[in-house]
């Protein structure tokens, strides 16, 4: 049930057609896990926020540190050393004081994927290694739960929403976990536009309208501001969402 | 013969902004390595130091994974092989 001030908070996006207020108690009622609160984790769960998404939980296991804040813009200076899911939630907390917001400090592994995603309407992914995504998107599979992911590199991103069965998984398209771990390149505004079109993504499945980003990998080049995108082909023989014997 | 590669847009800008380069071979191995001939720097990103292909590139022929068999998989004239690349910051 929407209260008299989500109808005020929320006025400007109830407008839209195609969501209304019938969008607004969809939102309300879901929970988003956001993996990781770097680039990407620091403006997804910033725009979901402020959407009206009712319960938002955000994973990580890091500390804020200097050479983070070119780019995690819910972090401040007062806040090197802090976890960084303490740090998110408590301006998240401030912007909207009407949803809930869980930080949990701590690291996602093979064996606690599955218990920290279950009962999530989605999750979406800010890791900054290729285990965890690779990880997470088992567990997502295994519990059914949506996976909307982003990756960044220098000015170049990507997008892609995985529908546990029904579509494509990361495994598919790369059936051996990459090993490598290196701090990588990037400018601020990557993961903050990667980090909205997964928010993007996030609203139109949480609210049922719109067509989504699956069975594609949409690609943004920003040196040359080029949106492109490339078809993902489900591979049957995918040791997490295949359906041979493997 | 006459083989196209597409490139992920990270590798177009090492190849001077084609997106498409049209290279020869009778394998996948033997087309990426023309085209490495042609843009030494590309193989410096799917490559490592033992001339393996890095676990972050995928490479598909028309489309379809070829996994395992991503350096010795046979193609034929008008066959396209993609290279994917997956980035991992966030």
């Amino acid at each position: 049930m929407l209260t008299k001030n989500d109808l005020t908070r929320y006025e400007r996006q109830i407008l839209y057609a195609d969501f209304g207020e019938e969008g607004q108690k969809r939102l309300k009622q879901s929970h988003v896990v956001v993996a990781g609160l770097g680039g990407l984790g620091c403006s997804a769960s910033l725009y979901l926020t402020c959407t009206g998404v009712g319960h938002v939980t955000l994973i990580d296991c890091d500390r804020v540190e200097l050479s983070n804040l070119n780019r995690q813009v819910l972090h401040y200076e007062e806040d090197i050393g802090e976890g960084k899911p303490i740090s998110a939630a408590r301006k998240l907390a401030k912007l909207n004081s009407s949803i809930e917001v869980t930080p949990v400090f701590r690291k996602i592994t093979e064996r606690n994927a599955r218990e920290i995603i279950k009962g999530a309407n989605l999750v979406i992914d800010g890791m900054d290694n290729f285990k965890t995504r690779f990880i997470l998107n088992k567990a997502c599979v295994a519990e059914g739960i949506p996976f909307i992911h982003g990756g960044v590199h220098g000015l170049f991103g990507e997008v892609t929403t995985i529908l546990p069965g029904r579509t494509p998984c990361l495994a598919c398209i790369f059936p051996e976990v990459p090993q490598r771990k290196v701090s990588l390149p990037v400018f601020g505004v990557t993961p903050a536009l990667i980090a909205i079109l997964q928010v993007t993504e996030a609203i139109k499945l949480l609210a049922g309208f719109g067509s989504l980003l699956t069975g594609k990998m949409l690609y943004f080049s920003g040196d040359t501001m080029d949106f492109t995108f490339r078809n993902l082909v489900k591979n049957q023989n995918c040791k997490v969402c295949g359906t041979k014997d493997v | 013969m006459s083989i196209k590669v597409k490139l992920h847009p990270i590798l177009q800008k090492l190849a001077g902004g084609q997106e498409v380069v049209e290279v020869t071979g009778h394998t996948t191995g033997e087309c990426l390595e023309n085209l490495e001939s042609r843009f030494p720097v590309i193989k410096q990103m799917i490559r490592d130091n033992r001339g393996q292909l890095r676990r972050y590139c995928e490479i598909l022929v028309n489309s379809e994974s070829t996994y395992p068999k991503e350096l010795t998989t046979p193609v034929k004239d008008g066959d396209q092989i993609d290279i994917v690349i997956f980035v991992t910051g966030g």
